[in-house]
């Protein structure tokens, strides 16, 4: 038998479902650098895809699909924390008083089917979204949206990570009389707390460097809210008011086209 | 549920599952709830068979659903149909959580009971008929004792040991069994 037969064998075994435990875990963890494996588990998946049409459907319990989406909201929440999805090494509690932090992976088009998130007074969520900006001379930059409701976005946050420099721009935010706006951010490196990047001038603008002191790399994973502050800014050092972190994610230029 | 839909106009239940996962690879809740609703009869179907149990079979259909949730943006329209990732998805965490913790002993001739000795008519889609036809025909062309390994392998996510206790032979010889019946599947099937 040769070489091409043991391997070819192993993936129609795999794919059969006849191996024992840990080789299934060998095959799987090969699989992801071994390209001829993993082609030629797909070509036995092909092959024997029809013997799973004569499975009878049988409906699952009506509240498993709820089950499956909390499920996957918490995981969102955690992986926020964390500096890489692959990397559960460093499980921050996220669960800091008034700051929520939620999957911004989820983009605007999700929060369009939460009504209740948008019902505190004060609520700003922020959706990051990150574009290539490193190879591409004329791709956008890092942009973050803050929306205040379901409707419209609140204010911009777009970064430059190369200079570290932002620009925030309200979209449909309004200075509020006697309440300030205050930026924060999050990260692992920084402890489990935000901590604030500035208070927003009048004009709802803040300097262009009020991020400088961070280095890009951490800026990549940070999380980003807009919290409602009495004027000047929180009193305590953390937000007073909800808000609603998100973090940097890579995606593509189509999302950003599409949803900005 | 589209899959049982017999009119082949398009969209195809495949073209409707591929933009749901595309939407899904957006992070679309709502496409991600219509995809369950979709598909969910057949993956449940396809873990319960193999784990027999409810409770197992809801753990490993949730995690099923966070991967494809997770995943949905490395679904290669080339490589394989919407249906059949997401069933492959299943079968392999099906019988992960099998190896890990195997069930109590096997009833055979119930599992292969509900094994169609041929190719039924009930399938649910029509887009692979054609391959379909000729895996039945090529599973027919194999020894019946083989052909029953290959399913209930397959189906019933049955170990090697579980073949060789059931038809009494020696673990190795139901793996050169088992080779000798992929083979020659493959053969048969090799265009």
């Amino acid at each position: 038998m040769t070489d091409h037969d043991d391997i070819d064998m192993l993936a129609a075994e795999y794919v059969l479902g006849t191996l024992d435990a840990e080789e299934r875990a060998e095959v799987a963890r090969r699989r992801r650098h071994d390209a001829d494996l993993d082609a030629r588990i797909l070509a036995w998946e092909a092959r024997l895809a029809p013997l799973g049409d004569e499975v009878e459907t049988i409906a699952p319990g009506p509240d498993l699909l709820a089950r499956i989406e909390r499920r996957i909201d918490e995981l969102e929440t955690t992986s926020r924390t964390n500096s890489k999805p692959e990397d559960d090494t460093d499980d921050t509690d996220d669960t800091d008083g008034t700051a929520q932090v939620i999957a911004l992976r989820r983009r605007l088009g999700f929060w369009r089917g939460c009504a209740g998130l948008a019902t505190a007074a004060a609520l700003i969520l922020a959706v990051v979204l990150i574009a290539p900006f490193d190879d591409t001379p004329d791709a956008p930059p890092f942009v973050a949206v803050f929306q205040q409701d379901d409707q419209q976005p609140a204010f911009m946050l777009s970064v430059d990570l190369d200079s570290r420099r932002l620009n925030v721009r309200p979209v449909t935010a309004k200075p509020l009389p006697d309440r300030s706006y205050q930026l924060w951010i999050k990260a692992d490196a920084l402890g489990p707390k935000p901590r604030s990047v500035g208070v927003l001038n009048d004009d709802l603008s803040l300097p262009a460097d009020a991020l400088s002191n961070y280095d890009s790399e951490l800026l990549k994973r940070a999380t980003f809210g807009i919290s409602i502050e009495p004027p000047g800014g929180s009193p305590t050092g953390q937000p007073t008011g909800s808000a609603i972190h998100g973090y940097l994610y890579p995606t593509d230029r189509d999302a950003v086209s599409q949803h900005l | 549920m589209h899959l049982g839909d017999t009119s082949p106009t398009p969209p195809t239940p495949s073209d409707h599952l591929h933009n749901l996962l595309r939407r899904v690879a957006q992070h679309d809740r709502r496409a991600f709830a219509q995809l369950y609703a979709s598909t969910s009869a057949k993956l449940y179907g396809t873990v319960l068979r193999i784990l027999r149990e409810r409770g197992r079979a809801d753990d490993v259909v949730q995690e099923v659903y966070v991967t494809i949730w997770q995943k949905a943006a490395q679904f290669d329209t080339g490589r394989a149909s919407p249906i059949a990732w997401m069933a492959a998805i299943a079968r392999h965490a099906a019988i992960d959580e099998l190896r890990r913790q195997p069930r109590a002993p096997h009833e055979p001739e119930e599992a292969l009971a509900h094994t169609p000795a041929d190719a039924p008519s009930a399938r649910e889609h029509l887009e692979h008929e054609q391959d379909a036809k000729r895996l039945h025909a090529c599973l027919e062309a194999l020894e019946a004792e083989r052909r029953d390994m290959v399913r209930l392998a397959y189906l019933d996510g049955w170990s090697r040991t579980d073949l060789a206790t059931h038809f009494e032979q020696p673990v190795n010889t139901v793996k050169t069994w088992l080779h000798r019946a992929l083979k020659q599947l493959k053969g048969c099937l090799a265009p």
